[in-house]
C-alpha cells in the first residue's frame, strides 16, 4: 500500500520532478500550487507526509505548516520543507511553526529520499 | 580484519577486471558516457575500499586517477589514445600495489612515482579546474567505532518525528549496538502519550565519519541533546570481549554514560576520543546500504566442500536405493524414490552454483589480444561468442592459461603483419574468434584466426626431420596437425619472445588434460586455423551407462553412447575382421572380454552399445547393460596415473566398485595394438 504524499510549490518544474521521483519509488503523489491549493487536500484525505515550498503567493509554507498542525487529524504527520541553503532564520521559523525536517535545494533525487527516510517508513 | 581485507581483495580484483573491461570497451566508444560513468565508479570503489583496507598508495594513485576521469564525467577533458593508454597503464599498476601493499621496492616504487607524476601531469595539462570539487568525503576513511547518545525534548513528536526512524538510519551506517534507556517512563497514569520519555545510547563502528552521523540527526539538532564521541579505530562490535561485556553492563544498569563505555574498551583499542562535532553534505553511503542482496559472495572452498558431500550423499543414495529395493518394503522404496529424487536436484543445484560463464575470462583475453598486437604492430580484433556458456569453476581456473596460450599463438604465427594481409587481399585487421557451445554433455571453445594457417606439409616436414615419424609413414590431415601437441614440437620456424618460449602446445594438452579436456586443431593454410578445446561439464559426477563384463561393473560415459543393439555370441566372437551390421551400417567393433585378457562368455546373447568415437561410430561388446547411472567420479590414485583408459572408479550402491571407462582413450589404444599385431604377423609371413 503506498504511503501518500503531499508536494506543495509554485513552480511547475520542483512539482514534476519530486512527484516524478516519488511516484517512481511507489508513493501516491498529491500535488498544491501553493498553500491555499494544498488546504483542499487536507479535509480528511489520507496524507502521510507533506513536503511543500516556504516561497509560495496566496499561502506561504510557513503558514501552511501552522495550518497542518492545527488540524487534530494532521497533528503529527511528517512535514518536509524545500529551502536555499542561505535562509538559516526561515529554517527555525519553520522548525518552530512545526516542520519536520527540510531538503536543501538544489537537490538530486536520492537526497530527497533520503531526508525522506529520515521522517517516513 | 584480515577476514574483511580479503573479501577487498576479491572486490578489488572484480573493481579492476571491471576497469578494464571498461576502459577497453571505452577505447571502442570514446563517447559514451556510461562507460566513463563505470570507469569511474570501479576507481571510485578502489579508492575507498584501499584506503580502508590499508592500501594507501593504491588509494591515493587511483584518487589521482579518479580526478582526471571526473573531468572527463564533466565533459572538460576528452577521452583519447594517450589517455586511455596511461590508464591501462596504471591499471595493470593497481594489480601490483594491490599484491604488494604499501611496501614498494626498488622498481615498484619508481614505476609507482613516475605513473603518479604522468598521471598528474595529464591533470594539470587538462582543461581548466572546474569549480566545483566534487571531493566525497565519507568514503575513504577507516572503520571506526563511535559512542552516540540520543536524548531527545520530551516533545519531539509534536514535530511529527519519529526518532525510530533516525536509530534506523544511525543503525544503516554500519554495524550498531543500540540501547534505549527507558527510565525515565513515568507511570502508565502520569504518562502523556504525546511525549518522548526515552534517550538511546548506542556503539556504531562505521567508515563513515563524524559529519555523516551528525548528519543523520540533522532534523533534530535543536530539539536534542545528541552526543559524538569516538570510542577506538577498528570496529569494536568485532570484539567479542567488548561486545559481551557491554551487553552485560546494559542489562544491569541502563543509561551507562559515556565513561562507563569507554571502560569497557580495550586496552589496545583506545583511541583519541572526542571531536567537535561539525555539520557536513549528506552522505552518500545510504544509497549503497539500501541495494538489496542479489547475490552472495562464498568461498569456493566452501563450495568444493558443498560439491564433496553432493557427491558423497548420490553415493549413499545409490546404497539406499538398491537397499530399498532388495527390502520388499513398499514404504521403504517410496522413501527412497522420493530421496533419489531430490538428490538428483540437489545435484544439479549444486553443480549449478559451482559453474561459472567463460565471460569471466574474456577480460583477460581482450587484454591480451590488445597489449599483444600493439607489440607485434599487428592489427587483431577479438570477437567473442556465446560467452554466457557455463563451466565448472575449477575447469574455467584451468582453462584460462591453456587458452591464453592458444591466443598468443594465434597472434604471434597466425594473423599475419597488416602489409602481409594486404597482399594476400585480406582486411588489414585480424579476426579472432572465440566460440563457446554445448555439445552435448561437453563445452566446446573454438578459437579461430583468419591469419596465414598451418600448411600440414611443413609440419609432417618437421616431424620427419626429427624423427617423430618415419618418412613414409601415410597420416592423415588430423594426424598431421595432432603432431603439434607432441613436446618440443614448434611449427614456427622463428621463436619470437611471446610464444616461443618452449612453452608449446604439448603443455596445452596436458593441461587440458587434467581436467578431461581435449584438443584438436584444424587449418586451412592461406585462410586460417581453428583450435577446437572440448571440455567435459563437469568434473566429478557423471551420468553414465552402467554395463557388466564377467564379474565386473563398468561405467560407459552417457554423453558417448549412441546406440545399444543386441547380438548373437556367435556375430561376435572369432569374427574374420570384426564388423557387424547393425541397422543397415557396418560398424567396427570390439569384444572386450577379449580386450581385457578375459575368457569368452558362454552366454548366447551379448549386448553392444556403440559409441561416438571421433567422426566413426564403434561397438562395444559387453555381457549385459544394466541400466542408466550417475557415478560419482573418484581418482584411481598415483599408481595408476599413467594409464589413461580408465578416467577413474565410482562406488556403485551394494559397495562395489566400477570402473569408468574413457571410451574414446580406450578405443585409440585397442585400435594402435590391433594395428600393432596385424604388422607383426604379416612381417612373421
Amino acid at each position: 500500500m503506498g504511503k501518500n504524499i503531499l508536494v506543495v510549490d509554485d513552480s511547475e518544474s520542483i512539482r514534476e520532478v519530486v512527484s516524478f521521483t516519488l511516484e517512481n519509488e511507489g508513493y501516491e503523489v498529491k500535488v498544491g500550487n501553493d498553500g491555499k491549493d494544498a488546504l483542499k487536500h487536507l479535509n480528511g484525505d489520507p496524507i502521510d507526509l507533506v513536503i511543500t515550498d516556504l516561497h509560495m503567493p496566496e499561502m506561504d509554507g510557513i503558514e501552511l505548516i501552522k495550518e497542518i498542525r492545527n488540524k487534530e487529524q494532521y497533528q503529527r504527520i511528517p512535514i518536509l520543507f524545500l529551502t536555499t541553503e542561505s535562509q538559516a532564520s526561515k529554517k527555525q521559523e519553520a522548525k518552530d511553526a512545526g516542520a519536520t525536517g527540510w531538503i536543501v535545494k538544489p537537490f538530486v533525487p536520492a537526497k530527497l529520499l533520503a531526508a525522506l527516510k529520515k521522517v517516513m517508513r | 580484519m584480515d577476514k574483511f581485507k580479503n573479501k577487498f581483495l576479491e572486490e578489488a580484483n572484480e573493481n579492476i577486471a571491471g576497469l578494464e573491461d571498461a576502459l577497453l570497451k571505452l577505447e571502442k566508444a570514446p563517447q559514451d558516457s556510461d562507460l566513463v560513468e563505470k570507469v569511474f565508479r570501479h576507481m571510485h570503489s578502489l579508492k575507498g575500499g584501499g584506503a580502508m583496507f590499508g592500501f594507501n598508495q593504491l588509494s591515493d594513485f587511483t584518487h589521482h586517477l579518479e580526478n582526471v576521469y571526473d573531468r572527463v564525467r564533466e565533459g572538460t577533458m576528452e577521452v583519447n589514445q594517450g589517455l586511455l593508454d596511461l590508464t591501462l597503464e596504471s591499471v595493470d599498476h593497481l594489480k601490483n600495489l594491490l599484491q604488494q601493499g604499501d611496501e614498494l621496492s626498488g622498481d615498484m616504487a619508481t614505476r609507482h612515482k613516475n605513473l603518479s607524476l604522468q598521471v598528474k601531469k595529464y591533470l594539470e595539462s587538462g582543461a581548466t579546474p572546474s569549480g566545483s570539487q566534487s571531493q566525497p568525503s565519507s568514503s575513504g576513511s577507516q572503520e571506526q567505532t563511535y559512542y552516540i547518545y540520543f536524548d531527545p525534548d520530551e516533545d519531539l513528536f509534536d514535530n511529527g518525528t519519529n526518532p525510530l526512524f533516525l536509530l534506523d538510519e544511525l543503525v544503516g551506517l554500519g554495524q550498531a549496538f543500540v540501547m534505549p534507556c527507558l527510565q525515565g517512563i513515568p507511570l502508565l497514569a502520569e504518562m502523556d502519550p504525546r511525549k518522548c520519555y526515552t534517550h538511546w545510547e548506542v556503539v556504531l563502528a562505521t567508515t563513515e565519519d563524524h559529519s555523516a552521523i551528525h548528519d543523520v540527526f540533522i532534523f533534530v539538532e535543536d530539539q536534542a541533546r545528541i552526543e559524538v564521541q569516538k570510542l577506538a579505530d577498528g570496529n569494536l562490535l568485532s570484539n567479542e570481549t567488548f561486545r559481551k561485556a557491554l551487553e552485560e553492563k546494559y542489562h544491569k544498569d541502563q543509561d551507562l554514560g559515556i565513561d562507563a563505555v569507554k571502560g569497557l574498551v580495550p586496552a589496545k583499542d583506545t583511541g583519541t576520543a572526542a571531536q567537535s562535532p561539525k555539520k557536513g553534505k549528506q552522505s552518500n553511503g545510504q544509497a549503497r546500504k539500501d541495494e538489496g542482496i542479489a547475490s552472495i559472495r562464498v568461498d569456493s572452498e566452501k563450495i568444493d566442500h558443498m560439491m564433496n558431500l553432493v557427491s558423497e550423499l548420490v553415493t549413499t543414495q545409490a546404497r539406499l536405493s538398491l537397499h530399498a529395493e532388495h527390502s520388499e518394503n513398499n514404504e521403504l522404496e517410496e522413501i527412497a524414490e522420493n530421496v533419489q529424487k531430490l538428490t538428483r536436484q540437489l545435484r544439479d543445484n549444486a553443480f549449478d552454483i559451482a559453474l561459472v560463464p567463460v565471460e569471466t575470462m574474456i577480460t583477460r583475453f581482450n587484454r591480451l589480444v590488445r597489449d599483444l598486437s600493439n607489440s607485434l604492430d599487428k592489427k587483431v580484433q577479438l570477437q567473442t561468442e556465446g560467452t554466457e556458456t557455463e563451466l565448472d569453476k575449477n575447469i574455467i581456473e584451468t582453462l584460462t592459461d591453456p587458452l591464453l596460450h592458444i591466443l598468443r599463438n594465434c597472434i604471434d604465427h597466425g594473423i599475419e603483419t597488416p602489409e602481409e594481409r594486404r597482399q594476400a587481399g585480406k582486411p588489414e585487421e585480424g579476426k579472432i574468434l572465440l566460440k563457446a557451445f554445448y555439445s552435448g554433455a561437453s563445452v566446446h571453445i573454438q578459437v579461430h584466426d583468419d591469419g596465414k594457417g598451418i600448411d600440414p606439409e611443413k609440419i609432417r616436414q618437421q616431424a620427419v626431420e626429427k624423427n617423430v615419424i618415419s618418412p613414409e609413414s601415410q597420416l592423415s590431415k588430423k594426424e598431421i596437425f595432432d603432431l603439434i601437441f607432441l613436446p618440443g614440437f614448434s611449427t614456427s620456424s622463428n621463436v619470437t619472445d611471446v610464444s616461443g618460449r618452449g612453452v608449446g602446445m604439448d603443455v596445452v594438452k596436458r593441461n587440458l588434460a587434467d581436467i578431461r579436456g581435449e584438443v584438436e586443431i584444424d587449418s586451412e593454410p592461406g585462410t586460417g586455423t581453428t583450435l577446437t578445446v572440448k571440455l567435459p561439464l563437469t568434473l566429478s559426477i557423471i551420468d553414465g551407462l552402467l554395463v557388466q563384463i564377467a564379474d565386473n561393473k563398468y561405467v560407459i560415459p552417457l554423453s558417448a553412447v549412441d546406440k545399444i543393439y543386441a547380438a548373437n555370441h556367435s556375430d561376435v566372437v572369432d569374427t574374420f575382421n570384426n564388423l557387424i551390421v547393425l541397422d543397415g551400417e557396418r560398424i567396427p567393433f570390439f569384444y572386450l572380454r577379449k580386450e581385457f585378457n578375459m575368457p569368452a562368455s558362454d552366454s548366447n546373447t551379448q549386448e553392444i552399445v556403440v559409441v561416438q568415437y571421433n567422426e566413426n561410430r564403434i561397438g562395444l561388446v559387453v555381457d549385459t547393460v544394466i541400466g542408466e547411472y550417475q557415478a560419482v567420479l573418484k581418482s584411481l590414485g598415483k599408481m595408476y596415473k599413467y594409464q589413461d583408459m580408465i578416467s577413474g572408479a565410482t562406488i556403485l550402491g551394494d559397495g562395489t566398485v566400477a570402473l569408468v571407462m574413457d571410451t574414446n582413450k580406450m578405443i585409440e589404444r585397442f585400435s594402435s595394438d590391433r594395428q600393432r599385431m596385424t604388422n607383426v604377423e604379416s612381417q612373421k609371413k
